[in-house]
């Protein structure tokens, strides 16, 4: 589903993604683990298309980022702590703008499931720059999954969020799983991680030193194994 | 919450004029809400146009209404405009907008011209505001006929904004500083600054020759090189069209690499 070939990304004269290959089947969620500066948010970012790498490839249902961008990027939804919502439009005018700049065909029902699933229809009037952090991460989601994404791309999607609204996304990520979507997702918090990816990859130096499926580890033993790397590391 | 396939016809071809359209739909509706852009060109163009017609309180008795209107509409664009147009992408960098546009099904070049064409929009509005003003303040004839005015005016506009807008994506989507930007911008739109007061200059009648017909009207001075109302307007209109293209292609390379 997603195939990431030798991608390579230097800025400046600082290397940040060190050849790095990843394949993830259909219906996989994979967790990517990383210190601060590990390459993480700048794999994600060249996976959607928002940067491009200085060598490799990446194809997302056979349709290659750089030569079919308008394909591949229709697969594509993506999360992370920046909202992407416009403060000065409503909750609902955002979700319009986003349905129309994919095109999606029913829109208004296709909102309205949305809002109603983020638990977001009673504050679909309200302009974004009001909302919470809780609630511009729930339109975020919404924003994400608007299109109907094969491949979901999630960026840190915890930072700032509290106990129950790590849940309903915890929820969100299970539901489009078993949806048969595939999540790629950086995070700190590897607990958490965990409970929704069924891999976890840890990403270091621009390079991934670890790859194994949930099953094959112990996720407490991770847990504290990892804790205890990123502070030596750090 | 998802309902993965349905729905989403094996890759629809996203619509160009959908995406063009929301976009600047979007500018819009997002500048009526702000209220930053409008009402800082317009204090700004009031402002200078202001000084100019007080400054040349002596002169315009004299006769040098058209020459010194002239002056003011372009200064009055030009100033307003570029730091209008400045702040097109500015919005785009809250909370991440830029990255959910570019995100999207959109050829790059597509977001481009839904910018350029909400910046047209938005120095359109200033211009009818603005233009009366002048008209009326530097006590102008437009012997040329309204409709020139507006023609000259609007190959203008996009001249401005064409500059204006990929030189807004430069300084947000690269952090190059803005002031020196500025100057390059100012350069890069001389060429096309001598044609549009020349061609204003006859419009208001103050160029020699203003009784012939406007093709034939010969410019003298600097302004000598463009010799007639024609050529002035091919001039702003292959300026335009050569800076439109440029940056609309020139815009892709700016925010990835």
């Amino acid at each position: 589903m997603l195939n990431v070939c030798s991608i390579t990304k230097t800025f400046v004269t600082r290397p940040v993604l060190r050849g790095v290959d990843l394949d993830v089947p259909e219906g996989q969620a994979v967790c990517l683990c990383g210190i601060n500066g590990a390459g993480k948010s700048t794999l994600l970012r060249v996976v959607a298309g928002l940067l491009r790498p200085d060598s490799g490839s990446v194809t997302i249902n056979g349709h290659n980022i750089r030569s079919d961008p308008e394909k591949a990027k229709r697969q594509i939804g993506m999360i992370s702590h920046a909202s992407m919502a416009y403060p000065e439009l409503t909750v609902l005018e955002n979700l319009v703008f986003a349905a129309r700049l994919y095109g999606v065909p029913d829109r208004m029902e296709r909102i309205e499931e949305l809002l109603t699933g983020a638990g977001l229809m009673s504050y679909r009037h309200d302009r974004a720059a009001i909302l919470s952090r809780g609630l511009l991460q729930r339109l975020a989601i919404a924003r994400a999954l608007l299109h109907r994404p094969t491949l979901l791309l999630a960026d840190e999607p915890f930072t700032g969020l509290d106990g129950d609204s790590s849940e309903r996304l915890l929820a969100i990520f299970d539901q489009f799983v078993r949806d048969g979507g595939t999540i790629l997702m950086t995070t700190h918090d590897t607990r958490l991680g965990l409970r929704c990816c069924r891999r976890v990859a840890v990403l270091d130096k621009g390079s991934l030193i670890f790859d194994a499926m949930k099953e094959k580890i112990d996720p407490d033993r991770f847990a504290d194994d990892y804790l205890s790397y990123a502070r030596g590391m750090s | 919450m998802n309902d993965l396939g349905k729905g989403n016809p094996e890759f629809r071809i996203c619509d160009f004029w959908l995406g063009l359209r929301a976009i600047i739909v979007k500018d819009i509706v997002v500048e009526l809400r702000a209220r930053q852009v409008l009402p800082t060109m317009v204090v700004l163009g009031m402002l200078i146009v202001f000084i100019l017609r007080m400054a040349s309180e002596s002169a315009l008795t004299g006769g040098a209404g058209p020459v010194l209107g002239a002056a003011a509409l372009w200064v009055a664009f030009l100033f307003s405009g570029l730091l209008a147009q400045e702040r097109s992408f500015a919005s785009e960098q809250q909370n991440g907008c830029i990255d959910g546009l570019l995100l999207a099904p959109l050829d790059p070049g597509t977001i481009y011209l839904a910018k350029l064409l909400a910046n047209v929009i938005m120095l359109t509005i200033f211009e009818v505001v603005v233009v009366p003003i002048v008209v009326v303040s530097f006590n102008l004839h437009v012997t040329g006929g309204w409709l020139h005015l507006a023609a000259v005016l609007l190959l203008g506009n996009l001249g401005i904004s064409s500059v204006g807008t990929l030189f807004s994506a430069a300084v947000q989507l690269t952090r190059t500083r803005g002031s020196l930007l500025s100057i390059v911008v100012l350069v890069i739109l001389m060429p096309m600054m001598i044609p549009a007061t020349f061609a204003l200059l006859v419009l208001f009648g103050a160029m020699s020759g203003q009784t012939q017909t406007l093709a034939s009207v010969q410019g003298s001075g600097a302004l000598a090189f463009v010799g007639s109302f024609r050529a002035a307007v091919g001039y702003m209109l292959a300026f335009d069209a050569i800076f439109v293209v440029a940056s609309w292609l020139l815009f892709e390379f700016m925010i990835y690499d």
